[in-house]
Order: structure tokens, then sequence, then C-alpha cells
């Protein structure tokens, strides 16, 4: 069915730019950012301050926002995240705070009602009889771009190299003369930049709202969990599992119950196979 | 032994104290807050005994809250029973669950297992919703009866259960039983080595935390006079678990006073309108930040060493 | 002299002193305890319109001679502190009346500590029929409740299934609807309702949808509906993503109208929100700027000129409320519960959607042929984001019109 390949890859294409953020951060730096909604939300509300408020164009709004929300999410990581990593629970309180200080400071400037982010194409498509918003099939097509282009960065940079180094194991690197402390900050900035990202690219037709960091986060670790904490691979395949789920199971049985079956799925998967499809680390 | 006494003159004491605020400030008001404040701490105690000492996070902890609130709903409205029935059979329901999901995921580390638990919650809170036409859906359930009618009354049969359910769990956790979960926490392989039924120990040790989650939860629905789905909502757990850092991880009587400290500071930034979920997030920020260790258990230690130093 | 002057002054002090608890008494101000959801729109207005009738009856001199005041308590969309409200607003700041709600779960969760707190009720947002059952059912201890707005969802029931067959069948020729909805509890009554009275106009209900509160991608539920043969939209939504509905709606130039209950919708701005990405839709509105009454434009342009917003529904409810309850104790000659409730009972104001009247269950009388009470419009969103009302026919400001890319 045609509706549901191409819904599926956009729902798929959306998540895995979350989850590929997401895995990112925990991969390199074993940082559970639960603030990593927020770097979604503040990519939609910065689309939508960037236009509304300021007048400026879309394109140049969208990218002033990903670079803000990219700097975000490094003084996140310098001034409350780094003094607290001995504890993993300690990152985890503090970034969900984070989150937290973000949906009100959203709430309060911009209130509690949605707003409108513009969409780059307002277009419909009609591909093969399916109805598909423009904006729709840029989120797609942008979302597989910006993930290839971050697996060529690590696969082929020094930068990247550094960050794969890094990930396997900080001390050593730091031996080697890899800055790892500076290393975490630029890949918190990247994951950032990924989350605002795709919140520019859905924003303009998912919820915009100050409560929407809250569910993309979930998803997130459940993608990430399924796929393999700090595998790459393994998010961007768990992501295409569970957008497709969700959407086979919306089109065949009915909207309420998408969410329990990726929650379902999810639990199923940790039970059975709980390193994930790539785990690197193991789960017990 | 001498810090002992102290602890246990500090435990009355604080007993004295809260039994004794609503006789001093009086109003329905404060009553009800303090009310609420003592449940969250029953959860939040009860929280602390697996996780805290086991370090295997619980993020799914407002399952057995739920499932404990629900089933009573469920006894007083559907089969006419009262609300002192709810209790146990409360506890019972929260143990089978416990003993469901705990026996596949206790095996799980850290995220993994922490994951696996809010997964639980999230589907019961769905079924919850999906099922609306036993459950009352997103209105839950209302019309239960109060299990005591007095507001006074009931505060102090809630303060007891917290009492009870504290030193319950306190002795639990000085016992060899805290020193195996202790164990896990830093290395279950030696353990298992060792001889020790681990897999007993972690399960064990869910149901009993899931025991009095499900108590408190019974609890709260005969003083609401309802239950509905937002209480399995992921933000019940994290709030608890919030409670138990500020109150000092793995003290057992930390969490006390991080449950009616947060509760209470919820109430009082009321009269700050819009900006009261704001400044508490703030609050939550600087205490996360500044006392890693949390703030309950910390200052009570640093009180005893100095009362002890003196002497 | 001395001595006469010094008696004179004894005597003005004791009668001041005596007199002092009977002024104090008579210049308490009546409080009016407010429980809403802060965090959006509709408690914003409940606000707004609640200090607006407080400043123009304070200024008539007040109830009794006694001044009005409000104040205000959160409730958020969750039952626990809504629960925590209302003992805030009865047990600590001790008000008079308490005058709000908005959400059927949390008005429902806080119905036995307003009961228990022998104080008034008079709701402003919570349509669950459920709520005024209770009065019925157990009086004595349920007659503080009292509901002035909206009319309640199986009224609204009835209301649309009337749209259905008169207009969507009747002037539209439509004869295959969707019915799609929010899954909260009110709409699962209403829909079954809906779905026998479309039967009976001979409409067919080709597909019936119920989705999360919190889905945010509705394409499988287009598909769906498109599947289905559909060519009109019944939707239901209250808390639902109305916005993120008109947008993707748009956005597919999805090949059919969409109309229904949208609580959302009703605000004055959900058009301009949404890029105007609305236009074409219907939305069930209780008042729009039209003389319905002679109170509702003054209203409409009072309420503009303070906060440069269009009421929504909760405005109106609480605005009449003050009103209302302000009547009944100046009847009563006191602001004892028991005594005001029978003076509420007797109710016959001319609001600002329609003249207010409570039935047998303190809930508010729904307009008829032959009673002026308030009615149920269905108002369209049009070019520029005007708002023209286009059922009932009497009322009726404007033609429908296909949203543009619909050939018809």
């Amino acid at each position: 069915m045609l509706e549901i390949l191409i819904h599926g890859a956009v729902s798929s294409a959306i998540y895995a730019m979350l989850a590929v953020g997401f895995t990112l951060i925990f991969g390199v730096a074993r940082i559970l950012n639960l603030a990593h909604g927020s770097f979604y939300a503040l990519g939609a509300y910065g689309a939508y301050f960037f236009t509304a408020q300021l007048k400026l164009p879309l394109l140049p709004a969208a990218l002033l926002a990903i670079a803000l929300v990219a700097l975000f999410g490094v003084v996140v990581e310098r001034v409350l995240v780094r003094p607290m990593r001995r504890s993993q629970l300690a990152v985890l309180m503090i970034t969900l705070a984070v989150a937290l200080v973000v949906e009100q400071v959203l709430f309060l400037t911009f209130g509690s009602e949605y707003r409108n982010v513009p969409a780059f194409v307002e277009t419909k498509f009609t591909i093969g009889g399916v109805d598909v918003g423009g904006q729709r099939l840029l989120a797609l097509g942008v979302s597989v771009t910006l993930i290839a282009l971050l697996w060529i960065f690590i696969q082929r940079t020094r930068l990247g190299s550094a960050i794969l180094a890094v990930s396997q194991d900080p001390e050593a690197a730091n031996y080697m003369g890899i800055p790892s402390d500076r290393i975490f900050s630029i890949v918190m900035g990247l994951s950032a930049a990924l989350a605002a990202a795709a919140g520019v690219l859905a924003g303009p037709f998912l919820t915009v709202q100050p409560t929407m960091w809250l569910l993309p986060i979930v998803k997130a670790f459940a993608i990430v969990i399924v796929g393999g904490l700090g595998s790459i691979p393994g998010s961007i395949l768990a992501a295409l599992m569970l957008g497709y789920a969700e959407t086979i199971v919306g089109y065949l049985i009915s909207t309420s119950w998408t969410e329990i079956v990726s929650v379902l799925a999810t639990l199923l998967m940790l039970v059975f196979r709980p390193a994930g499809i790539f785990g690197k680390r193991a789960a017990f | 032994m001498f810090g002992k006494r102290i602890d246990f003159a500090g435990a009355l004491g604080f007993i004295a104290f809260m039994a004794a605020l609503p006789l001093i400030f009086g109003g329905n008001y404060l009553i009800g807050v303090l009310t609420v404040s003592v449940i969250y701490g029953i959860w939040a105690v009860s929280w602390d005994f697996m996780s805290g000492l086991t370090g295997r996070e619980n993020f799914g902890h407002s399952l057995f809250i739920g499932v404990g609130a629900y089933t009573a709903g469920f006894l007083n409205t559907t089969f006419g029973f009262s609300g002192w029935w709810s209790l146990p059979a409360a506890m019972v329901m929260a143990m089978v669950f416990a003993l469901v999901i705990g026996v596949p995921t206790l095996r799980l580390k850290g995220p993994y297992f922490a994951l696996a638990m809010l997964s639980g919650a999230v589907i019961m809170q769905r079924l919850m919703l999906i099922f609306w036409e036993q459950t009352g859906g997103e209105e839950g359930i209302n019309g239960i009866e109060p299990l005591i009618r007095s507001q006074l009354g009931f505060y102090y049969f809630a303060l007891a259960a917290l009492v009870l359910v504290t030193a319950l769990l306190l002795a639990l956790a000085r016992s060899h039983w805290g020193l195996i979960l202790r164990a896990v926490r830093g290395d279950e392989a030696t353990c298992q080595a060792a001889g020790i039924n681990v897999t007993f120990y972690k399960i064990a040790s869910l149901m009993i935390s899931a025991a009095f989650a499900g108590a408190g939860g019974a609890i709260y629905a005969h003083y609401q006079l309802q239950v509905s789905p937002q209480l399995f909502a992921i933000v019940t757990s994290i709030t608890i678990i919030t409670m138990v850092y500020v109150g000092g991880m793995a003290s057992i009587y930390g969490p006390v006073g991080g449950a009616i400290l947060l509760v209470l500071l919820t109430e009082l930034l009321r009269n700050f309108g819009e900006w009261r979920l704001m400044i508490y997030s703030c609050t939550l920020i600087l205490i996360l930040f500044f006392l890693p260790n949390g703030l309950i258990a910390p200052t009570w230690r640093r009180m005893k060493s100095m009362l002890a130093g003196r002497e | 002299m001395k001595k006469f002057s010094i008696l004179l002054s004894t005597v003005c002090v004791a009668v001041g002193l005596a007199a002092a608890p009977a002024i104090a008494q008579t210049t308490k101000p009546i409080r009016i305890g407010v429980p809403t959801a802060m965090q959006v729109q509709v408690g914003r207005d409940t606000q707004d319109a609640i200090k607006m009738a407080i400043e123009d009856i304070n200024a008539k001199g007040g109830v009794l001679g006694r001044k009005l005041e409000m104040v205000v308590a959160d409730e958020t969309e969750n039952p626990e502190t809504g629960i925590s409200a209302i003992k805030k607003l009865t047990a600590d700041e001790k008000v008079d009346v308490l005058i709000g709600g908005y959400t059927s779960g949390v008005t429902l969760a806080q119905l036995p500590h307003i009961s228990a707190a022998k104080t008034i009720y008079l709701g402003v947002g919570s349509a669950s029929p459920a709520i005024t059952a209770k009065v019925k059912q157990d009086y004595d201890n349920y007659k503080y409740i009292f509901r002035v707005g909206p009319i309640h969802s199986g009224h609204q029931a009835r209301e649309l299934t009337n749209f259905i067959g008169t207009f969507v069948k009747g002037e539209l020729g439509i004869s295959k609807i969707a019915i799609v909805g929010e899954n909260a509890k009110w709409v699962q009554d209403l829909v079954p309702l809906l779905k026998k009275g479309a039967a009976s106009a001979g409409v067919d209900v080709r597909v019936t949808e119920m989705f999360d509160a919190q889905t945010s991608d509705f394409s499988p539920l287009f598909a769906k509906v498109k599947e289905s043969g559909a060519q009109y939209m019944i939707v239901i939504l209250s808390h639902a993503s109305s916005d993120v509905f008109a947008k993707q709606w748009h956005d597919a130039r999805f090949p059919m109208p969409y109309g229904g209950i949208d609580v959302k919708s009703m605000d004055g701005d959900f058009c301009e929100r949404v890029g105007g990405k609305s236009i074409g839709e219907m939305a069930a509105n209780f008042a729009v700027r039209a003389p319905i009454t002679p109170k509702t434009i003054p209203f409409f342009d009072e309420f503009r000129k303070r906060t440069k917003r269009s009421p929504v529904y909760t405005a109106f409810g609480a605005n009449d409320s003050v009103y209302i309850y302000a009547e009944a104790v100046r009847r009563a000659k006191s602001t004892d519960p028991s005594a005001v409730i029978k003076e509420l009972e007797k109710t016959s104001y001319v609001g600002i959607p329609g003249i207010i009247e409570f039935d047998e269950m303190h809930d508010v009388k729904p307009g008829t042929a032959t009673f002026k009470g308030p009615a149920y419009l269905i108002a369209q969103w049009r070019d520029k984001c005007a708002r023209e009302v286009v059922y009932p026919k009497t009322m009726r400001t404007a033609e429908f019109v296909y949203p543009a890319w619909i050939k018809k």
C-alpha cells in the first residue's frame, strides 16, 4: 500500500533524526540527555519566532534557529552536564530539569496555544494516487541527506575519527592527545542541531506547543534502545521499524493503538534481545 | 549505638512535628496538602527501597501506583467492597504486576531496565484509555468512598502508614537484605558467584516496592475519591524519582523529606500564578546542581555528626 | 460641660465599638473563587470575563453594599491539581462561590470536595452530563453544583445530529459521512447518539474513528476516511490537536469539507494561528458577535477592547455567572448557600448566548423553538479569517462555501 510506504517513510525519517542525535551523545559521552526533546521544541519555536516576530525569510530563520539551538546544547553540556558526569542518574535528572525549564520558558514567552511554523513547501503532491503534503516529502529528503552527511563526516573526517575514538574509550583517546571534553561539547552541539532540524522540518505539520518535548524523547529513547545504544545504523533501522510499525497499525487497525504498539515492541525487544539490534554495549 | 539513638530521636521529633502541624495551623487546605505529600512519601520510600539500594532505576513506578489505585477504585465502585479491603487487594495486585514485569526485565542493566519499566507503565495507561468503557477512560473512576471521613483522621492514618512503611523498609534495608541489594548494585556477578540467589532478591525487592506503592495508590484513591489514567503517567514516576533524589538516594528516610518538601513547594508557589511551574523547575535545577547527594539525608547526617561531635 | 463631653465621647466610642463589627460585616467583600486552567486560553478568558463583570458590578455599588473580589487557583488539566485548587479556594481562601471549570475529568474529580466544602459552584467550561446528574441523584449533598455553560454534550449531540440531517443532507445533499473524534469519555458517550440520529435522518455513517488526544499525525486517519467513500467529515475535537488537524487537512487538500464540534476552533485567532489553513472548516460556537441577545455585541466589543482578543466559550458563562450569582444573592438578601441556591434555581437571566435558566438538575436549558436559551451555531471560517454563521438557517449570515480545492 503506497500510502503506508510513503507516510511510514516520513515518520521514520523524523524519528531517525531524533534518535541519531540521541544515540550519538550517549554513545560518545554516556549522556542520557532528556533535554533532547527540548532541542526539537526549540528548533520549531525558533523557526516560528524568527519568521513570525522578526519577519525573517524562512531559510535564514531555520538555519539561525538550528545554529542557536546547537549553541544552547553546547552551553548546557559545558555548564550543567559536565560537572555532574560522575553519575549517570545525576545527568539524567539535570537534563530533565532543563527540559522542564525550557518548557516553562516557551510557555511564558509564547503561550500555551499551538504556534504556526511556516512550511518551506506549501503545495501538495500526488504520488501514485496518494496525496502528500510537500513539506512532509521535504522532511523526508532533508532527513535522509543530513543523516547521510553525518555518517560520511564520522567515517571520513579527522574530527569524525576523533569522535569515534572518544566513544570507544575516552581515557585512551585523551592519552592520544584527543581532547575528549571538547569532543563531548561538539557532539552535543551536533546532536542538538539534528534535533532542532527535525523540529524545523516537522513543525509545520506536527504539534508545536510547549509540551512537545516529552513524546519525542520517549520515542527516541525507545528507538535508541531497540537499535542499540551508541549505534547509528541501529538507530536508523529501529527508527524505520518504529515508524512503519506505527503507520501500519494506524492505517490497518486504529490510531488509538499506535502508541501502545510502539511501546509494546520496545518492551518485547528489551525482554528478548536487550542489547538491541546492533548493540555494542551489553545490556546486562 | 549513639547514632541510632539520635536517629530514633530525630524520627520521633519528625513524627511529632508532622502530627502537630495541622493542629497548630489548621484548615482543611493544609491538611489536604500534607495528606497528599505523605502519600507521595510512601511512594518515594517504596521506590528508594528497590531502586535506590540496587541502583536499578525504575522509571515505571507509576505502574504499581496506578494498579493499586484502580484496584481500589474497582473494588469500591463496581463491587461495593469497603475501603479497608482495598489496601491488601491493591498490594496483592501490585505484587502480581511486579512479578509479571520483573521476571523478564530485572536481568537488564541501567537504562534498559528503566525503559522496560517505563514501557510497562505507558502500556497500562494506554490500556486504561483504550478500554474506556470499563475503566471510565480519561475521566477515570469517580465516586470512590473515603476510607475515613474526617480530614484530620485520614491524615493521621496516612501519616501512620508512612511511618510504618518507612520503619519496615528501613529495618529491611539495614538487615542482610539491604546488604545483598547494595552488593548487587556494586557487582552482581560476584554475588552470584558467591552463591547468593540474586534473582530472588531482586524480584522480591521489586515486589515489596510494588506492594507499598500499590498500597499508597489505594490510600490515594480513597482520599481523592477518584482515579484517572494520569496516575500511570511518566510525569508521576519522574516526580517521585525527583523526590527521592532531593531526599537522598538509598537513605530510605530521606525521600520522606523530599516528598513533603516538593509537594509543599508546588502548593506554596501558587501565589506566583503562571510563574509557578517555572520557579519550581528552576529550583529543581539549583537543588540538583548544588546538592548532587540530595538535601535531606546529607543534612541529617551532618546534624548527627555535629551533635555527636559536641558530646 | 467637661463631664458631659466625657460622657458624650464615651457614648460615641461605645456606639462605635458596637457598630464596628456590623460595619466590618457589611464591608467585607464577597469572594469569588475561580478554579480554571490558567495555562490555556480558556482559563485566561474565564478570568478576564469575570474581572469585567466584577468591575461593572462594583462600580454600581456592589452586592448588598459589599464589593466583589476574585481569587484564582490553577486547576490545570490534572485531577490532582484540580482537587487541591478547590481545597485552596474553599478551605484556605474561604471563598463564597466558585465559578470556573474546563476539563470534565477534573470537574468530576472535584465534585465530592466541592460538596464537602458546601460551596456553590457555577460551571462554565465542562460539558459532561455526569456533572449535573449528581444533583438529582443526591440533592442534599450536590445541590451546590450548577452549570451555566456550555450546554451539555448530550444536547450538543442532538444539535449536531440536527445539523447533519438538516444541513449536510438537507442542503448539501450529502448522505455519506465520517465521524471522527478524540477518545475522551464525553465524546465516546456522544458518538452512539450521533450515529443513531444520522441513521434516522437517512445519512450513512461510513466510518467512525476515535483517536488519542495526543495524536499529531492524522494521515492514517485521513486515508481511512477517504477510502470509506464519505463526503463530509464530522469532527469532535476538544483537547486534541485541532490546529494540526486543520493544517494537515489543508496541506493534503483533503477532498471533503469538515466540521462539527471543535473547541479550539472557537478561539478568535484560531484561523490565524494555523496560517489561514482552517478556511472552510465549520465549527460549533455558542455565541458569535451577532445580536443574539442585547448583551451579546456589547460584551464582545468590551472584551476585545480590554484584552484585544475574541472571547472563547467559557468567557460567556463566566461573565453571566457573576451577574446571575449577584442577583441571586440580592434576592436572597444573604450569601448563605442554602438561601442563594433557592434563588439560583429561579434564575431567568438574559445572558450573552441566550436566556439562562436551569432545569431540575441545575443544568442550563438549551434553546428551543419557543425558548430563547443558548443556541448552537455553526460558523465557517472564510477568507481573511472572517467567520460567518451558516447554521441554523434562522441565524445565517452567509451561505456555505466549499473549500477552494473541492470542485462542486
